[in-house]
């Protein structure tokens, strides 16, 4: 593709990031009354909402599903008709939403600590209201300060973020421009205090003695993620403490 | 707080003895609202309504099409609400619910009645070529009154409408769109929506919360235009109420009305 350079010579990408770095990031927990939890997070503009209901007693039509010895989990993704530029209507279990939801819930599976909530039922809903590439990667980050401030366990945050490469080199939180160039994409969520991957996904073609540099990036991405991540956190606590101590 | 919950209508008689709700709002007095447009780049209008705790956002994305036969000079706007389980844990995950059908029905009646947007404006060239602007709102979270708030999202998002300037080529009759010159609409009025609901048979109060609906009956609601003309009075039902107290509900419209006037204009500026 001429004219579309995904990384300039000097080392600057199409938004001006260097291959390292981050988009901004903004979130925030407890932005809903309704739900038992919530968050709301912006990665550049990839602007995601997770709310989540739970654990409660199991839904009558999903009966089916309920575990004597552990709780169950129910992932629903919807990306809202005016989240990208051209206006598409996804009806409800749709392929695509279909896939992700249950990519999400597999991730959350291997972190919420089930065996604490028997017979219940966890519902994560989660609502893309702009999308600019890493939707996967924001929604769990999203999720996760959502489950945290919904005060459910957890064995650890879960943070999750994307990679490519271009020219050689790693880059990493892709946005939706190269997300939709030919390049590889490896979306990676990670445990970050037990350094453990929990889900991983690679997109297009790479050669396979380049993968632990993407790997390695990626895995940075997640921590600086969980930097951001966990200072919010805290933030939300403190600010909590006060007003419980105040009033 | 926990008597609320236990027996709700027992302590809200109580409260509304003393004139005052639970929240320590009066009888008619709404709930805070907070409005902010185009936060949403991806959409061509946007807007984002709390009121209260209930919070409503609506994005407008407009296209191109080829306009019905019947109305062959004038455009389309498409309204459509979502209350999906995310809102509240009233809703289950599934088809549209009845109240967010209800919402679009009452927003599709509201903007063919009071012509917000003129369709004619809408169209590019006759017979060939209109816009139509769908418009999408999204329950966030819900505590009662999801009309009010929705009326408030649509129209400001509608306000908020950019849309590319489109010429059609004389010769091959090919549109082109420039995408570097956007405009606005001219939106002609503001209709404002205020609801009410009975609670008890005696006790009219405005703006309900989740709380409230519950243990209600029959909502009011009453839209207003800029010159405090009526637009639109929906009353669904419910208990009967006298005649004078829906005329307290109409003054009380027309006040709420030129308030929430005063916020669509100061987003504007």
């Amino acid at each position: 593709m001429a004219g579309l350079e995904l990384l300039s010579d000097q080392g600057y990408r199409i938004d001006g990031r260097k291959p390292d770095e981050l988009r901004r990031i903004r979130c925030k927990l407890g932005v809903f009354t309704q739900a038992d939890g919530s968050a709301y997070i912006e990665q550049g503009n990839t602007k995601v909402l997770a709310a989540i209901y739970g654990p409660r007693e199991a839904d009558q039509n999903m009966r089916n599903q309920i575990c004597h010895d552990k709780c169950f989990l129910n992932c629903e993704y919807t990306q809202a008709t005016f989240s990208t530029a051209e206006r598409k209507h996804r009806s409800r279990g749709d392929r695509k939403g279909q896939d992700m939801s249950t990519h999400i819930k597999q991730t959350f599976e291997a972190t919420i600590q089930t065996s604490l909530y028997p017979r219940s039922q966890i519902d994560i809903y989660l609502q893309v209201l702009q999308a600019d590439g890493s939707n996967y990667c924001a929604c769990i980050n999203a999720a996760s300060l959502a489950l945290i401030d919904a005060g459910i366990a957890m064995k650890d945050y879960v943070c999750a973020c994307s990679a490519s490469l271009t020219k050689g080199k790693p880059v990493i939180d892709i946005n939706h421009v190269e997300e939709s160039s030919d390049c590889a994409e490896l979306s990676v969520a990670i445990l970050p205090k037990l350094g453990q991957i929990v889900y991983s996904e690679l997109n297009g073609r790479l050669h396979a003695n380049e993968l632990p540099d993407v790997i390695d990036a990626v895995v940075r991405g997640c921590k600086d993620l969980f930097v951001v991540m966990d200072r919010t956190v805290r933030e939300h606590l403190e600010e909590t403490a006060t007003t419980f101590t105040h009033s | 707080m926990e008597l609320l919950n236990l027996q709700p209508v027992e302590s809200y008689k109580t409260f509304l003895k003393e004139n005052i709700r639970p929240d320590g709002r009066e009888l008619m007095e709404t709930r805070q609202t907070v409005l902010n447009v185009g936060s949403i780049s991806t959409a061509d209008g946007s807007a984002l309504v709390k009121l209260g705790e209930t919070m409503v956002i609506c994005g407008v994305k407009a296209e191109l099409t080829i306009p019905s036969a019947e109305d062959p000079g004038k455009g389309i706007v498409v309204p459509n609400m979502e209350m999906s389980a995310l809102c509240s844990s009233h809703f289950k995950p599934g088809p549209p619910s009845e109240q967010a059908q209800v919402i679009t029905k009452f927003l599709d009646n509201l903007l063919k009645s009071c012509t917000v947007i003129d369709t004619a404006d809408l169209c590019v060239m006759k017979d060939k070529l209109v816009w139509v602007l769908y418009c999408d709102l999204i329950c966030l979270n819900y505590d009662g009154n999801a009309l009010d708030a929705s009326v408030l999202a649509l129209i400001a998002a509608l306000q908020n409408v950019k849309i590319p300037e489109v010429t059609v080529d004389d010769e091959s009759g090919l549109p082109h769109t420039n995408m570097e010159v956007k405009k606005a609409f001219a939106t002609r009025g503001m209709p404002c929506a205020t609801t009410f609901t009975v609670f008890d048979g005696s006790h009219i109060i405005a703006d309900p919360t989740l709380k409230e609906e519950d243990i209600t009956e029959g909502n009011i609601t009453v839209v207003t235009d800029e010159h405090d003309n009526l637009i639109y009075v929906q009353r669904q039902g419910g208990l009967a109420m006298p005649e004078a107290e829906m005329q307290k509900c109409v003054k009380r419209a027309v006040e709420h009305g030129s308030e929430m006037r005063k916020l669509y204009l100061a987003v504007a500026s």
